[in-house]
């Protein structure tokens, strides 16, 4: 299975990954997140599990169960995690610890080295197998959301948690909080392998486009994520509707739905509305596996943005600028650290800002050309699984030459 | 074109960046930290500013976030020109950031504020060190891998050597060239390209040029 990335990815991260699997070969590697199925985090594990297993670490992925009430309540830690204001009760609190607790009789914690993917599974750490000394299991805590800014309740109940991993990892700088433990920053990635990032076929991208009543008779905006208002949809739709004004285009809004997001159903309605009857806007609600359909939207676009107003990394960005397509992001979360802005894209901070570089590149096509063949470049040396990966089998084993800053392999 | 009795072996070094938990939100925050914080930390935002592939407009994170988050341009130029490779430790280096700092902030003491999220972030790295199982013997090999090698092997091999291999060290290629292959003359033209101009890829391709041409006029049977 490595070798499918020799002459896509970078050959040193291949080379690591390999000198690193035969170091560990052996050892165990469990993750824990909340979803099978949607969002980034899923996507990643789906991949990279099988990859570890064939360089010969025993890789687990489980995933926690809970009920409606459960994933109301850590869709509000989520939100509140990343600034917004809500309510919360010491039952709500008690519960999501009870459902942690439950979890922990379904799944195995015994592992040389656990990564627990955002705040849903957290608590788990407090049933943390006792080791000896020498056999000591490392356990790591994955935050894949924006908690520069926090609600100061939720996070102070979460940290509680946080404080009992060996090393907090975080997406970006900005997100990492002032811990009694180590914290590493890793970027999260895309699969240039998968169906969402493959190369595709003409007659592919055409079937797609035919499939949604797409047509290409005219320019392309595209905009993938889930219906959330930290990506503003309706900031979206006010760009396009600016820029319409002055060159006709289409704009499709693309998403899925994830079982951890109960409010996305009620957000696309409030966009449909907002959208009104302009037949040139397409909003399409898929299902999570509809990679491929997802992959052919971002390639028969021409231009792709990602207007969030908070953000945890957007991998929605590197996978439109594997494409070799000019990004359009919000500056805010991890957008920042893909778009080299004017050099892998273009940065915006309001629609107005949005409308304006979808008129430049409209009308600037060898720009348009310039920033995609940089971004995807940009992409390859950074932002594929090959490096997420290498990165976590880094942080496994400088936890075992804790104090060394120069690793000799 | 004799055979070198000992190859080059191209080394990577992969760097996984690890938060201190520090930041600052004015010049004065950056400055106390930058007093206070590890080596390793001053070692990443100067030293290892290179490996970021691109070329921005200044020659460090420190003056970066000056220049462009602080819009103090002028200050940003001068720390700019702090050279760390002519000076002999990393706290020479914090010494002469703070120089700057303080000269500046005598003349503009009340700095201001950036927007929550726009502060500087102090990292450090543990740094993973590996051969990439590629050794050159003679000149023509290494015009052939320098083409190919990753970019994260050039910085290890043009940028990192010069504090690991300790002063008057410049590069690994040029001491391998003059001391293994006693080439001199190339030897000297790859340490005038200057570091702090050139993004990883551009030393590559003043490598590239400087090996090529010497190997042509070998082929050709013109001697240096």
């Amino acid at each position: 299975m490595i070798k499918q990335y020799s002459g896509i990815s970078p050959k040193s991260d291949l080379l690591l990954i390999q000198r690193l699997c035969k170091k560990l070969e052996g050892k165990s590697f469990l993750h824990v997140n909340s979803t099978r199925e949607g969002g980034g985090v899923a996507e990643i594990l789906y991949r990279m599990i099988p990859l570890l297993k064939e360089l010969g670490i025993d890789a687990r992925w489980e995933v926690i169960e809970g009920d409606a009430k459960f994933f109301d309540f850590t869709k509000k830690t989520h939100n509140a995690l990343q600034g917004n204001t809500e309510k919360f009760t010491r039952d709500m609190w008690d519960y999501y610890y009870e459902i942690n607790k439950k979890n922990r009789r379904k799944i195995d914690l015994k592992a040389d080295a656990v990564l627990i993917h955002d705040p849903q599974p957290a608590p788990l750490v407090e049933y943390r197998p006792k080791t000896g000394k020498k056999s000591k299991n490392v356990w790591m805590w994955r935050c894949h959301i924006d908690i520069s800014r926090p609600m100061p309740s939720v996070w102070s109940n979460l940290k509680k948690y946080v404080i009992q991993y060996d090393t907090a990892i975080f997406s970006v700088s900005k997100f990492a909080k002032s811990l009694p433990i180590d914290e590493f920053i890793v970027t999260p990635s895309i699969d240039p392998l998968s169906d969402k990032n493959r190369d595709l076929t003409e007659n592919e991208i055409n079937e797609v486009s035919e499939k949604f009543s797409i047509p290409r008779d005219k320019p392309i905006i595209l905009q993938v994520s889930r219906f959330d208002r930290f990506k503003d949809p309706i900031g979206v739709i006010n760009a396009y509707k600016i820029v319409k004004k002055y060159n006709d285009c289409r704009l499709v809004l693309a998403g899925s739905s994830a079982t951890d997001d109960p409010e996305g159903e009620a957000i696309l309605n409030e966009v449909k509305e907002y959208a009104g009857a302009d037949e040139d806007i397409h909003i399409l609600m898929m299902p999570p596996d509809y990679h491929k359909e997802i992959n052919a939207l971002q390639r028969m676009s021409d231009i792709i943005l990602q207007k969030s107003i908070k953000e945890g990394f957007g991998l929605t960005v590197s996978e439109a600028m594997w494409k070799e397509k000019p990004v359009i992001g919000g500056a805010v979360g991890g957008i920042p650290w893909q778009i080299v802005h004017g050099v892998t894209g273009f940065l915006v901070y309001s629609p107005e800002g949005a409308a304006f570089r979808i008129r430049q590149l409209l009308n600037n096509h060898e720009m348009a050309l310039r920033l995609g063949k940089q971004a995807k470049e940009y992409v390859r040396n950074n932002f594929l699984l090959t490096r997420q990966i290498r990165d976590y089998l880094s942080l496994w084993y400088s936890s075992m030459h804790r104090g060394e800053n120069v690793i000799e392999l | 074109m004799g055979k070198a009795t000992a190859p080059f072996e191209f080394k990577q070094c992969v760097s996984i960046v690890k938060s201190t938990g520090r930041k600052a939100k004015n010049l004065r925050e950056l400055r106390n930290v930058i007093a206070k914080i590890g080596e390793e930390s001053i070692f990443h935002h100067v030293y290892q500013y290179f490996l970021k592939g691109h070329m921005l407009e200044y020659t460090n994170d420190f003056a970066q976030w000056a220049g462009e988050t602080l819009e103090e341009r002028a200050l940003a130029e001068r720390m700019s020109c702090i050279d760390p490779y002519t000076l002999k430790s990393v706290n020479s280096v914090r010494h002469e950031l703070l120089r700057e700092i303080d000269e500046f902030l005598n003349c503009f003491p009340e700095p201001h504020d950036v927007v929550e999220g726009n502060e500087f972030y102090f990292n450090e790295t543990v740094n993973l060190v590996f051969p990439v199982g590629v050794k050159t013997r003679n000149l023509a090999e290494f015009l052939v891998a320098i083409e190919h090698i990753d970019a994260g092997s050039i910085y290890y091999h043009f940028y990192d050597s010069r504090v690991r291999l300790g002063e008057g060290v410049m590069d690994d290629f040029s001491m391998w060239i003059e001391h293994t292959l006693f080439r001199k003359k190339i030897a000297e033209k790859i340490r005038a390209i200057d570091p702090f101009m050139h993004s990883i890829e551009n030393i590559r391709e003043c490598i590239k040029e400087i090996v090529e041409e010497h190997v042509r006029a070998e082929m050709e049977g013109v001697v240096d």
